[in-house]
């Protein structure tokens, strides 16, 4: 008998950021395969192995494959013989920030949240923000798909420490919603009842089911996202023994004045930038000594440009900065590009700080002291005025 | 999975794991007592959730961070010396960082267990999973292994202890995995209850070896020429007896614990009236068995041979298993520079297995898979095709871009 058909096939993706969500990410793939055993369906997860889920915000990927007919043999050599997938039903991204693009490793440019999403399929996101605004900064594809919003803040904790705001069971509720086929929300709610021997959880994975809000995607909706294809030649096409072409000394002062990795820029794994207040600045060096990136630019007049492409999002130099209110760490959605900021301060002085008291905004976060402790938002009265002339 | 009414005292649940997941669960129930760690991945994995193990209170163990690989299987195999049940592990070049020590706990014959998280040997810089780094002892009187599923993690850790620890053994043993494909998928796993496992693994006695104050003994003096020939003859047959002990230990498991492995050594995929056979180890396996399957629903008369333990070799197995099958290919995901007809490892065993039964099959060998590179049904396929084809060549590599 040949199998001429194409095997009942399901393929999950889990978005996330390294060590803050690892262990969240690794609740919600392990625990929707148990929800589909329930109903009797085939089903396993794996994680990306090449994948660095123990480094700070890198994008790290785990998958959970569904079938209904297939044995779990069958479904393993059908599904995960490689250590990536190429398409995929449904697309759970733990963190909004994260639709700005993923640079999970080097050579493979910065690539579009939605770029395993197959016709028809879903990708469900935690946000507090309108399906616009992220589909605003998403690939364009050639076919309509499904946006899903599920209301909440990214849930981060620590490597060790996990955070049980419920949102493993919010998203196992919504991923009922939209990919029933999965597992239905009855099924979810009974699973997490006796998983975790709480009504509340149930509660909330059922809250959820309803809370999450599904629209279409059409066709051509979205931004034009070109990136590299990986250069993988073929053994006869590279020199003998294996090294790829290393970084030119070079230093100039300015914006963009040091050569830098133009093949693995890092900046995907924010989800906060910092923002400087040029005008407050002392001149200090520390930001610029202390960023484990080495991100910072100097210039001419002693400041230090900031270079968000290759930012990491760590909050060292808002930590390190002396000055208050000088280095603020801001969330990276709310900024539309890469661009120097000491070239929009230069421009104009004025018009830079108001643009930056903008983006800080009064309500600041600020990382817990206590590792896993989340953050504390503290409410900041009126920025600093704009003292003219402290920096020529 | 079922798990029958009377089969239910000897599982205490089934649980989603890793193939890590799956060993750390299986070194919890052996109770070890001193558990080696330097971090590498996979072996990270084992590490986390055994710390977590002991943080719980679910495990009393001395839990040793060491600087390095090589003082890891130090620690491991002093306590060994000393009479504790120890784990160590590594893969790829930390294993290779610890050969030293991984040399001498062979001549030493403490029977240490480790985990082999088969990894690219970098530099380059490579996670993905070759052979070569379990395969460099096979030759140092370590007992290797090599499981495919989670479940066979879990089972072959606790074999490897039995058959390790046995007087008539006394050799350490590596389990080996495939780092990423079966270190990082996460499939049901049904776990032995504490109880069942230890009526199947007697306790740990080391006898007249055992280092203690009120047993005062030096392992390992100088003997130069004058004993050496003697222990390598005394190893040589502990090798050739853990065959049987194997044998046996399997045959208990299987009645404990309601398993069906029905050969230890070998795992046969419409092995028996094929013409032509797939041969290979690890999580490849997974991908071949689906692959034979289908063909033989498609009517074609191929088959996969999984070898399970490597060392002791299967000679007679393999011997038994292969006598009338006409054309074998072998899977190798490890490489041998230079070695006879350019082939890989596992041929020049296999080869010399079958060199003496009567029928010779046809051998021909595939390099594919390495660094981890996929090896999918499409390339299974072709490696079953090519291997019916009489005019392929000797050595093939799959998968390599050209
Ligand atoms: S947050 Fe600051 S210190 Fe951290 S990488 Fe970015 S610029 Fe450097
Ligand atoms: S740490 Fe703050 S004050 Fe010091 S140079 Fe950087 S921005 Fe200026």
């Amino acid at each position: 008998m040949m199998q001429t058909q194409k095997p009942h096939l399901i393929r999950l993706e889990v978005n996330y950021r390294g060590i803050f969500q690892k262990t969240l990410a690794y609740h919600i793939s392990g625990d929707v395969v148990y929800a589909a055993h329930k109903e009797g369906k085939t089903a396993f997860s794996n994680g990306r192995y090449s994948d660095d889920p123990q480094r700070n915000g890198i994008p790290c990927a785990n998958f959970a494959y569904f079938s209904k007919d297939l044995t779990e043999e069958d479904l393993e050599a059908e599904a995960s013989a490689s250590m990536d997938i190429t398409e995929a039903e449904v697309v759970v991204v733990l963190d909004d920030t994260m639709v700005k693009g993923l640079e999970p490793w080097g050579g493979y440019g910065i690539r579009p949240i939605n770029e395993k999403v197959v016709k028809d399929g879903v990708v469900l996101i935690v946000s507090n923000r309108k399906p616009a605004d992220l589909i605003a900064q998403m690939e364009k594809k050639k076919f309509p798909y499904r946006i899903a919003i599920l209301p909440g803040e990214a849930s981060f904790a620590g490597l060790w420490y996990f955070k049980d705001d419920m949102t493993d069971v919010r998203v196992l509720g919504a991923i009922a919603k939209v990919a029933p086929e999965i597992a239905s929300i009855d099924t979810v709610a009974n699973y997490v009842a006796s998983k975790y021997k709480s009504k509340e959880k149930a509660a909330a994975a059922r809250k959820a089911y309803e809370e999450v809000k599904v629209s279409t995607v059409n066709a051509g909706e979205g931004i034009d996202w070109p990136y590299p294809k990986p250069i993988l030649p073929g053994w006869k096409d590279f020199d003998e023994g294996v090294y790829v072409k290393g970084v030119k000394r070079g230093f100039q002062m300015g914006p963009r004045g040091q050569n830098r990795n133009p093949d693995f820029k890092r900046g995907t794994s924010k989800t906060q930038r910092p923002v400087v207040r040029f005008d407050l600045c002392t001149k200090c060096t520390l930001c610029w000594y202390d960023c484990p990136d080495e991100v910072f630019d100097p210039t001419t007049d002693g400041l230090y440009d900031v270079n968000y492409e290759y930012c990491t999002g760590c909050g060292r130099c808002a930590e390190v900065c002396p000055v208050e209110d000088c280095i603020v760490m801001v969330d990276e959605l709310k900024f539309e590009n890469q661009d120097s900021p000491y070239v929009l301060y230069k421009k104009d002085p004025e018009n830079y700080v108001k643009w930056a008291e903008d983006k800080k905004g009064k309500e600041r976060l600020m990382p817990s002291p206590v590792t896993g402790k989340g953050s504390t938002v503290s409410k900041v009265e009126t920025p600093k005025p704009f003292k003219k002339g402290v920096v020529k | 999975m079922v798990v029958k009414q009377e089969e239910k005292s000897v599982f205490d649940r089934e649980e989603l794991m890793t193939g890590t997941d799956a060993v750390a669960e299986a070194v919890k129930l052996v109770d070890v007592d001193v558990f080696a760690a330097y971090p590498i991945r996979p072996y990270t994995g084992v590490m986390d959730r055994l710390a977590r193990f002991i943080a719980n209170g679910d495990l009393d163990a001395e839990y040793i961070v060491a600087d390095g690989e090589h003082s890891q299987f130090e620690i491991g195999k002093h306590a060994s010396s000393v009479g504790a049940r120890a784990f160590v592990g590594s893969s790829g070049v930390g294993w290779l960082y610890a050969m030293e020590s991984i040399g001498v706990t062979a001549t030493d014959r403490l029977p240490l267990v480790a985990l082999v998280g088969n990894r690219a040997l970098d530099d380059p810089g490579a996670f993905g999973v070759e052979h070569n780094d379990a395969l460099l002892v096979r030759d140092l009187g370590w007992l290797l292994c090599w499981a495919s599923t989670a479940q066979e993690a879990l089972d072959t850790t606790l074999i490897a202890y039995r058959v390790a620890e046995d007087p008539k053994v006394r050799m350490p043993a590596a389990v080996a995995m495939d780092g990423g494909y079966l270190t990082h998928s996460q499939h049901m796993v049904r776990v032995p209850t504490k109880e069942a496992v230890r009526d199947f693994l007697p306790t740990y006695d080391l006898g007249n070896r055992r280092m203690h104050p009120d047993n005062p003994v030096s392992i390992a003096p100088q003997v130069n020429e004058d004993w050496v020939m003697e222990l390598r003859r005394q190893n040589y047959e502990a090798a050739k007896r853990s065959r049987k002990v194997i044998t046996s230990a399997y045959e208990e498991y299987n009645s404990i614990f309601h398993s069906d492995y029905e050969d230890p050594f070998i795992e046969e995929t419409n092995v028996e009236d094929a013409d032509t056979v797939l041969v290979g180890m690890g999580s490849a396996a997974v991908v071949a068995r689906s692959v034979a399957n289908e063909m033989r629903r498609e009517g074609k008369k191929v088959g996969f041979l999984k070898i399970r333990w490597y060392r002791p070799y299967p000679t007679d197995e393999i011997r038994k298993a292969l006598s009338n099958v006409s054309n074998v290919g072998i899977i190798e995901r490890n490489f041998a520079m230079g070695a006879p007809d350019d082939g890989a490892i596992t041929m020049h065993d296999l080869q010399s297995a079958l060199y003496d039964s009567k029928n010779h099959p046809r051998v021909v060998d595939f390099i594919a898979g390495l660094g981890g590179r996929e090896i999918s049904k499409k390339e299974v396929r072709k490696m079953f095709e090519m291997t019916a084809d009489k005019k392929s060549p000797k050595v093939s590599w799959i998968g390599l871009r050209e």
